[in-house]
Order: C-alpha cells, then sequence, then structure tokens
C-alpha cells in the first residue's frame, strides 16, 4: 500500500499526518509527505536549475521536516521500517552449502519520502499520485472555513473529484464513534473493505453498513454481497450494523450521519452510488461534514 | 425446553435472523423449528387445480429448499441441532400464524433489517401476523452478541404483566439483564415527573424481578426524545419491550422501536 500525505503549514496538517502515521502503523505502508510550493518567478541559475536553498522557502521546509519527525515518532525502535540502515553481522550462504559471517547494511523496509512541488497545489498532488501510482491520497482542511486548503477553497474536493485513487479528507473533528459506509456492495473491492477495516480499528469505531435500497427491499446480488461483507467483519472482530436507505432518503441520511461519524462512499466507475450520489453532492459532503470523509474507489 | 419458530427466505434479513436464534437456542433451552413458505402469489397466478396445480407447487418448493438449505447447512456448525425447514405453498403470513397456533409455538423469530426511515417497521407491526400471533416476537435487526439485555418499560403494571412470558423464555439464562424506565417527550422539553419517582418506579421493578429469580445489574430511567433512547441502547444484544397492539401509529414507542438497531423482543399486553 502507498499513502501519499499531502501537507502544508496549517494545523491541520498536523492532524493529517497523524492519521497517516496511524494507518502506516498497521499497514506498513510506503509513504510519500508531499508539500506544494507556489511557483518561482525568479531567473533560473545557468545550469537551469534553482539551487534548493534559493527556490524553497525555509520555513516551508522547516515544516515539512517536523511533519517527517512527526511520523518517524510512530516507530520508535529497531522495529520501524523506515528505518534507513541498519548493520549488522550476518550469517549468509555465499556458496551451496557454505556459509559466512558477514557484516551487512540493509536499507529501510519501507519508504518514507518527503517531496515539494511546486505549482497549483491540486494538480501537483493528484500528478504526484498518478506518478507514484497511490493507493490512498490523504490530505486535512480547514473545517471552519468549509474545507479550505492553505486558505483555497476547493482543493480537497478537486482531489476527491479526480483522483484514480482512495482519497481520505481528515477534519480536525471530536473523537469517531462510528464509520458509516455506503458501498456499492454489488462490487466493492478487496481493498476497500482492508481500507475500511483498518479506518475502524484505529478508531476504535463502529461500523455500519448502509444498503441503498430502490423500492422496499435490496437488490438480491447487493443482499448477497452484504451478507459476506458482514460475515468477513464479524471473523475479524469488527462490529458492524446493517442499516437500509432508500435512495431518495440518501443525503439527507447522509447529511445527518456526516456531523458526527466518518463517512465513507464507494465512488468506483460502476458504483450505482455515483449515479444517485453524484460528485457534486459528494462536494457539498466534503464542505460541510463535521467528521472526515472517506471517498473508496 | 420453550418452542421457538424462525421464519425463513433466502435473504439477508433471514440469515441474519438465523444466526441470532442459533445463538440464542446455544444460550437458552430451546427447541428450534424453522419454515419456510414459498409465496404462491408472488409467482403469478396457479396454471390450474389438482395435479397440475400440485406439480407446479412442488417445483417451486424445490428451487426455494437448495436457496434455505443453504442457510441451513452454514450454521449447522454453530447449532448442530438444526433441522430442515418446513416448507410450506402460501400465503406467507397465514401460513406462519396457523403454524405458531397450531404447534404452540412460544417465541416467533424473524429478520427485518433495520432501516433509516420507519415505514417498513410500521408496516410489520401492523401486519395481520403481528395482530394475531398469539406468542412474543423477537424481530432480528442486526446481528449482535447476545451478552446483554434490557427490559424497558413505562409503568409498572406493565413489567409485571412482562415477567410472564419473559421468564419463559429466559427461565435462569446466563444473560446479564439491566432495567431501564423511560417517559418519552415530543420535544426537548422534558416531562415533570421528578428523579425520586423513577428511582421508586425502578425499586419497584427491579424487586419484582428479583422475586421472579433475576438480578438486575443496572437500573437506569430515561426521560426524553426516542432517538437518544435509541442511541442509549444500542450496545445491547436484545431489548425487550411491553407491546399493546393498539398503540397508535403516531406514537413515541413504536417510533423508538423503529429506531432501535439492536433486536428487538416483543412481548404482547
Amino acid at each position: 500500500m502507498r499513502i501519499l500525505a499531502a501537507v502544508d503549514q496549517y494545523p491541520y496538517s498536523v492532524v493529517a499526518v497523524e492519521e497517516v502515521a496511524k494507518l502506516a502503523l498497521n499497514t506498513w505502508a510506503d509513504v510519500t509527505l508531499i508539500g506544494v510550493g507556489p511557483k518561482l518567478t525568479s531567473k533560473r541559475s545557468r545550469s537551469g536549475e534553482f539551487p534548493a536553498a534559493q527556490a524553497l522557502d525555509q520555513s516551508f521546509k522547516d515544516a515539512i521536516r517536523r511533519y517527517r519527525e512527526n511520523f518517524l515518532s510512530y516507530f520508535q525502535g529497531e522495529d520501524s521500517p523506515y528505518q534507513q540502515q541498519r548493520c549488522g553481522y550476518e550469517f549468509i550462504e555465499v556458496d551451496k552449502g557454505r556459509w559466512e559471517e558477514l557484516y551487512v547494511c540493509r536499507g529501510a523496509r519501507k519508504d518514507l519520502k518527503v517531496r515539494i512541488r511546486q505549482g497549483k497545489p491540486a494538480a501537483q498532488i493528484l500528478a504526484e499520485s498518478y506518478e507514484e501510482g497511490v493507493d490512498l491520497i490523504v490530505i486535512g482542511c480547514d473545517q471552519a472555513l468549509n474545507c479550505t486548503w492553505q486558505g483555497i477553497d476547493g482543493i480537497p474536493q478537486k482531489i476527491a473529484n479526480n483522483a484514480a485513487c482512495s482519497v481520505l479528507i481528515v477534519k480536525d473533528a471530536p473523537k469517531i464513534n462510528r464509520m458509516v459506509c455506503c458501498l456499492d456492495h454489488d462490487r466493492v473491492s478487496q481493498a476497500s473493505l482492508e481500507m475500511i477495516n483498518q479506518m475502524v480499528t484505529l478508531h476504535h469505531a463502529e461500523l455500519e453498513l448502509v444498503g441503498v435500497t430502490t423500492g422496499e427491499a435490496l437488490r438480491a446480488d447487493v443482499e448477497r454481497k452484504m451478507d459476506l461483507i458482514t460475515r468477513y467483519y464479524s471473523a475479524r472482530n469488527v462490529k458492524s450494523w446493517i442499516k437500509l436507505v432508500e435512495i431518495a432518503d440518501l443525503e439527507t441520511f447522509i447529511k445527518q450521519e456526516a456531523q458526527g461519524s466518518l463517512v465513507a462512499l464507494w465512488m468506483g466507475e460502476k458504483s450505482i452510488l455515483e449515479k444517485f450520489f453524484p460528485m457534486k453532492k459528494v462536494v457539498r459532503l466534503i464542505s460541510a461534514s463535521q467528521s472526515s470523509v472517506l471517498i473508496l474507489r | 425446553m420453550i418452542k421457538a419458530l424462525v421464519s425463513l427466505d433466502a435473504d439477508l434479513a433471514s440469515s441474519i435472523a438465523l444466526r441470532y436464534a442459533c445463538q440464542l437456542a446455544n444460550i437458552i433451552a430451546m427447541d428450534l423449528k424453522t419454515m419456510h413458505v414459498e409465496d404462491a402469489a408472488q409467482k403469478g397466478s396457479p396454471p390450474g387445480s389438482g395435479w397440475v396445480r400440485r406439480t407446479w407447487e412442488n417445483a417451486m418448493l424445490k428451487s426455494g429448499e437448495v436457496e434455505i438449505g443453504q442457510l441451513i447447512q452454514a450454521e449447522k456448525l454453530s447449532y448442530p441441532a438444526l433441522r430442515a425447514p418446513k416448507m410450506v405453498v402460501g400465503d406467507r403470513e397465514d401460513e406462519i400464524l396457523h403454524e405458531i397456533q397450531k404447534e404452540s409455538y412460544d417465541l416467533f423469530i424473524e429478520g427485518a433489517l433495520h432501516t433509516f426511515t420507519a415505514a417498513n417497521f410500521y408496516n410489520k407491526i401492523r401486519s395481520k401476523l403481528y395482530r394475531h400471533t398469539p406468542c412474543p416476537v423477537i424481530m432480528v435487526k442486526n446481528l449482535v452478541k447476545l451478552e446483554k439485555m434490557v427490559i424497558i418499560f413505562k409503568e409498572e403494571a406493565e413489567l409485571k404483566r412482562l415477567v410472564v412470558p419473559f421468564l419463559k423464555i429466559f427461565k435462569k439464562a446466563s444473560i446479564g439483564l439491566d432495567l431501564m424506565y423511560y417517559q418519552f417527550a415530543e420535544s426537548e422539553e422534558l416531562p415533570q415527573d421528578s428523579n425520586e419517582d423513577a428511582d421508586s418506579i425502578l425499586h419497584n421493578a427491579r424487586q419484582i424481578l428479583m422475586e421472579a429469580g433475576w438480578q438486575t445489574g443496572e437500573n437506569r430511567s430515561f426521560r426524553g426524545l426516542p432517538e437518544k433512547l435509541s442511541e442509549v441502547l444500542r450496545d445491547y444484544g436484545l431489548v425487550i419491550s411491553p407491546f399493546r397492539r393498539t398503540l397508535s401509529r403516531k406514537g413515541l414507542l413504536l417510533e423508538f422501536l423503529s429506531r432501535i438497531p439492536s433486536p428487538i423482543l416483543l412481548c404482547w399486553q
């Protein structure tokens, strides 16, 4: 699993990095911390490159470094998968049946990259996610200002809208007790099931699986899938509740739940939710929700 | 040993109800029977009468048997005494009601998934089956571990009437039991009843259960909106409520019961 954490110098990014660290603790994910700075207008050197000291704002670089330190503080000691180098004597089979004790230095088991890109934030974060093939983008936002990022409107929403992978928009909300998952249960992927499992475990939250009905009942194939999902979580000791919501009531329901629960929406290409709960409604949800929102793909 | 009937269809609600019933059967002495009614009306008009009709019905039952058989097989591991279901063709409610009355069942269990709006729940409560069934009913809305249950009541007389069916089902079962005395309000303004009244009612209720051999754990009172109480009771594996069939559709108890995500046991008053 590869996680891309988009960070800036605002306090909500501290919360986002904490969330990523907790996720990485459970999943041993490869992680990239990415900051996006403004594009430079000053002249380049003869070689065509900016020296880093000149190109990047010092306080921005310091903030990103602090995030790396914060992240690593969750992984103490020798067992940290991000520890750069560990050296020691090890017996290595140098030939068939012949072993020799050699002094070996091994690199980190998992990647932790810290990067800064310049340009428009949403475009740069999305570009990084495509280039690195990430599974999850995590981004915080300022809840008091309708989920702005770096003081700009609509960046987390744009990322949620255009990313090819899952996106977690982290809000500095009080403790989450419940995670509400509106899934297209007919075609739910194993990766998204695992993601939900991780989030529920991290927050010690209850899981509410929402079956979207058209008419009084669920479709037979959706029912079968929900049955399998409840068995899957029950086997993992995750307490899960089922609730049926009529498609006409879905927006009201999600608005209500978004006041205190982490709302997860499955918005894959083949999702029926995509049809009934289009992206413009998701964007509104991200702006208005008091708690974090997870868009699963 | 009580006799319990579980209604099964090939759906999620039945799968959950059967798993819950098996869990219950491992806790209390219970002879668990299952039944599937192939609703002929839903499959269209019968093609004729006599032999032709019987052949048509048998074909319907065969197809249902396979799906229900899979449900039963899956739960046999947790409750080996589970047997093949009784398969009947006819009107679902009529057939189940007839079976409950004929075999004198002590408990009826069925799945009724929790919904955001209360319409489905109200329809079920108003159904012919619920209006006429003589035994208590467990509506399984979700599959939860039955470690703790709660009796809710708003009058002492209700609780007294509830004790008999409650004892018949649970006798000396080793499940934690709490008591909740409630008073609903239609708005945030609370009823004027004092705490002393609630304490004294709870004390008497605890005495009634103690005399019946049940020691209660937490004894609490609640005053406020139905949705708040439904959140308070979320952790219980079973919510036991006295229930009058004449309750108005707009009643706060009905609204509350529709909002509870846990299984509920309705004891008719």
